[in-house]
């Protein structure tokens, strides 16, 4: 069930940053020119939309179906945050597109795509490798770190 | 192939579907998305490595598969090219390729030491009003636009 749910997930999510163009460098690059908002407000309206559903969910003590009670994962920030994302953007306005976005980059047909997927692969990778026992979990998607299901 | 979309979805239709996969994903299955993350499982289960959330290895085949639906089926279908359109009229191919890896290298790093990337931590994390991911968002909205600057005096205004 988990991994129909990640399959079907993955391609709306694919979808619709295909359909609003976020896979093309030219997007990014104007967003980050500041020449146009457009991706700004995407990200923002997706979190107007999401963060009073979640608070609203959490507030009633949602039971999820598949995943016992909603848990928000919620923490404070610490030094390797500000560094990581710094090391973030430096990388996001060369390469001009995210982990997401690049995958869409070569079904679109852009060939470049397939320099900056194994980019961003060994790029996790080395961190990976020097910092194997204390991955840093409790917010975004790393959670799964460190109670890794199906 | 059938040429039913648009040619850019606007964003107040793309950004609140989004936001809906958050809330859905976190409703159903108490599970946060991301795409690192999803990088990160599928890294681990091409090294046969134990202990990895294979839905998040079908969510990364997902989004790849959704993003050929729409740009191949339900868009006129694009031909193969090198993409990075406005790179690629200052920069030769052969500079563009170190550029784009490098680049690449650079932000699957520093995802790797914030814990997340613009969906991890940019909207699901800063959706579950997490300071950790408001603090990597407001820093990497800030040094990319930095560096954006610096490339466009360093190019003479051409990127």
């Amino acid at each position: 069930m988990m991994n129909l749910l990640g399959l079907l997930f993955g391609m709306l999510f694919g979808g619709v940053l295909a359909a609003s163009n976020l896979h093309e460098y030219d997007t990014i690059h104007a967003m980050l020119r500041l020449d146009e908002f457009d991706v700004f407000w995407f990200m923002a309206s997706a979190i107007t939309v999401a963060l009073p559903g979640l608070w609203l969910l959490e507030r009633i003590g949602f039971r999820t179906p598949l995943g016992g009670s909603l848990i928000l994962s919620r923490s404070m920030p610490e030094r390797h945050h500000v560094e990581g994302g710094a090391l973030f953007g430096v990388g996001w306005a060369i390469a001009g597109t995210c982990p997401a976005p690049a995958l869409v980059m070569v079904s679109s047909g852009a060939m470049l795509g397939l320099v900056a997927i194994p980019g961003i692969f060994l790029g996790l990778h080395l961190r990976e490798r020097q910092h194997a026992d204390t991955l840093h979990v409790g917010d975004g998607e790393h959670r799964e770190t460190v109670s890794a299901g199906t | 192939m059938f040429d039913v979309l648009p040619d850019r979805l606007p964003w107040f239709i793309g950004g609140p579907i989004l936001g809906f996969l958050i809330v859905a994903m976190l409703a159903l299955a108490n599970q946060p998305l991301g795409a690192s993350g999803a990088y990160v499982q599928t890294s681990s289960f091409l090294r046969r490595q134990g202990g990895v959330a294979v839905w998040r290895v079908w969510y990364f085949v997902g989004m790849f598969i959704g993003g050929l639906l729409v740009t191949q089926v339900l868009r006129q279908g694009a031909e193969i090219r090198s993409g990075y359109d406005a790179l690629r009229e200052v920069f030769p191919l052969w500079a563009a390729i170190p550029l784009v890896f490098g680049g690449a290298t650079l932000l699957g790093y520093g995802a790797a030491v914030a814990g997340g990337c613009t969906s991890g931590h940019g909207m699901c994390g800063t959706a579950q009003r997490s300071p950790a991911s408001l603090a990597v968002t407001v820093t990497f909205m800030a040094t990319a636009i930095a560096t954006t600057f610096v490339l466009r005096v360093l190019t003479g205004g051409a990127l």
